[in-house]
């Protein structure tokens, strides 16, 4: 019999009071032990997340610039002027529009998919591969291809277009045009996801349910609506919330493929970020804009937990 | 026979929307390869060819052979950067989930309330003071910032602890029993029935950093430096322009060894990206 096997028999009789000193032994043995597995995470943690939170909301207090040797404290004179800044607000639009059109376009081609492909039709585990595929690509291979198939002179959508009787258009450099040629490219490169984590949905849903429903005389698009859909509710919430996070802090696209162009018709909050920093070197500015960031997307989150977690109450 | 006929006028609109979407998904990589192997004057050509009828290796070989375009070089830093951070977090982030999921120790709740919070918030918060401390640190344009800002992946935490409190606590205990430590119960008890859900972190967590851009984009400078994807902007700020196959070719070849690594690893990527997103169910 060993030690710990002793003391796991002594563990019962503490609460009358025998033994204690034995389990306290143990219990401050095993938070040692917690707080050693803990050690390394805790550092970097504390290093790269928890005092960078902290720099940069004290940052954003600052007038603090590369180039500049003095760096007076401003109080929230940063977040004033962001307030009445044209530009963060042209990109704040931007962005929702942007998020608003990519989720929902992602949304229903990614559920769509999944549907489709959880059929029993041969060969569905090679479209699942196949379709989920463009997720694994980088920024700039999707930037780089989709600016070309974009181009106005010699696109290919513009080719497949012109046999709709269409004249080549400018889609990059058209102010009205340029987000909605982001959201596609994104679409096409974002539905993924949301397509693999719906067809676990789809999957987890008990065969029985669809049976009864049959018995009681639904058919195709009844059972859709009234078994698939509503029990997706969950999986809907995740992949929206998830979507939102995710495409709320687009930065690579407009970067690589307009560089905010046609004038600041395509800035976004993140690249917008990155130029007050790294263009116009003001790390004090910088700071206020990520963490108004911050604040938008917390009340985003909220909001959608809210709304949609409100209608899934049955 | 009669079924069969059925089943595939029944599944009819699922097929065809299946063959649209996979033309869709594969067309611009198949267009993108394609014109690559063109000159430039064949792919500034209206309509645009899709079929390469004198094919050509000549972008390729410009690719590799010009002095500002280090492809191979970036690839390896590329590999090399997110390789060494794959290592890192899974070493950093394994034994924490594991006191997470079954050790108790006072102050547990609250810390891991506060990783929720911070998980909530977008990374770009922390990205100015990481790189002012990557400059004060003179780590900017060395591995050391391409590695190290991120090893607390909060979300490697998550997904393993998610896993790691599925584990019956009954194999545990008969470790306990014959008088293994904590160590020795996550070493050799835990670890070994969890490589499915390592490997899939792993997958994930390499495949994140082998595509960021932003990070590595401000944290290095010179042209030796330079990651995979921040390459390729560099190549399309600078040949776009004049040069689209040579474009087209960077894409394909950044393009091929994910196609690889997923042809390899398909079923576990597939398992390993639902997995993050059920919780690690």
């Amino acid at each position: 019999m060993s030690t710990t096997g002793r003391v796991r028999t002594s563990g019962s009789l503490n609460r009358d009071g025998i033994h204690v000193p034995v389990i306290l032994r143990l219990r401050t043995r095993e938070a040692i032990a917690a707080y050693i597995f803990l050690a390394p995470f805790l550092i970097f943690f504390s290093i790269f997340v928890l005092r960078a939170v902290f720099t940069a909301m004290n940052l954003s207090l600052y007038d603090w610039q590369i180039l500049k040797p003095k760096r007076p404290f401003v109080g929230l004179a940063n977040y004033r002027e962001l307030l009445g800044d044209e530009v963060w607000w042209i990109a704040v639009k931007n962005t929702i529009v942007f998020t608003f059109m990519t989720v929902s376009g992602t949304t229903v081609l990614a559920l769509s998919a999944a549907i489709a492909v959880t059929k029993p039709i041969k060969g569905h585990g090679f479209y699942r591969v196949l379709l989920y595929m463009p997720a694994l690509l980088s920024v700039g291979v999707v930037g780089l291809t989709w600016s070309w198939l974009l181009s106005t002179q010699f696109g290919i959508i513009n080719y497949g277009l012109s046999f709709l009787g269409l004249n080549p258009i400018n889609w990059l450099g058209n102010a009205e045009l340029v987000l909605p040629a982001l959201v596609l490219t994104t679409i096409w490169w974002g539905f993924g996801f949301p397509m693999l984590i719906f067809i676990a949905g789809i999957q987890g849903i008990p065969e029985i349910l669809y049976e009864a429903a049959r018995i009681d005389g639904a058919v195709g698009r009844q059972l859709f609506f009234s078994i698939t859909l509503p029990l997706l509710r969950p999986t809907m919430l995740f992949v929206t919330v998830t979507g939102v996070i995710a495409h709320f802090q687009v930065f690579g696209q407009p970067f690589i493929m307009t560089n905010g162009g046609p004038g600041r018709a395509s800035y976004t909050v993140i690249f917008y970020l990155y130029e007050i920093a790294w263009r116009a070197f003001r790390m004090g500015y910088g700071s206020a804009v990520a963490v108004a960031l911050a604040v938008i997307m917390a009340f985003f989150t909220i909001v959608q937990f809210k709304f949609i977690g409100q209608q899934f109450e049955y | 026979m009669k079924t069969t006929h059925s089943n595939f006028y029944r599944h009819f609109g699922t097929r065809l929307f299946l063959l649209v979407m996979a033309i869709f998904v594969s067309f611009p990589l198949v267009f993108a390869f394609s014109q690559s192997l063109m000159t430039n004057q064949q792919v500034n050509r209206w309509p645009p060819p899709i079929i390469p009828l004198s094919p050509t290796l000549s972008s390729f070989y410009t690719l590799f052979t010009q002095p500002d375009l280090k492809l191979v070089l970036w690839l390896r830093n590329s590999i090399f950067a997110a390789s060494s951070y794959t290592f890192v977090v899974l070493i950093i982030c394994a034994p924490a989930a594991y006191a997470f999921a079954r050790l108790h120790f006072p102050g547990k709740k609250a810390l891991f309330g506060l990783l929720l919070v911070t998980v909530m918030l977008p990374s770009q918060v922390t990205l100015i003071p990481n790189f002012l401390l990557m400059k004060d640190l003179k780590f900017l344009d060395t591995f050391h910032a391409l590695i190290w800002p991120g090893a607390a992946n909060v979300f490697g935490v998550f997904l393993l602890r998610q896993f790691f409190m599925q584990i019956p606590r009954e194999l545990e205990e008969a470790a306990i029993l014959d008088g293994a430590s904590f160590w020795g119960r996550f070493w050799y008890v835990t670890l070994p029935l969890s490589t499915n859900a390592l490997t899939a972190l792993g997958i994930l967590v390499f495949l994140g950093h082998y595509n960021d851009l932003l990070w590595p984009f401000i944290v290095t400078n010179s042209i030796d430096m330079r990651t995979l994807p921040v390459g390729l902007q560099i190549l399309n700020s600078s040949y776009a322009g004049q040069y689209r196959p040579l474009v087209l070719a960077g894409a394909v070849f950044a393009t091929v060894p994910i196609m690889v690594f997923y042809i390899i690893f398909q079923r576990r990527i597939i398992q390993g990206v639902t997995m993050s997103g059920m919780g690690g169910r």
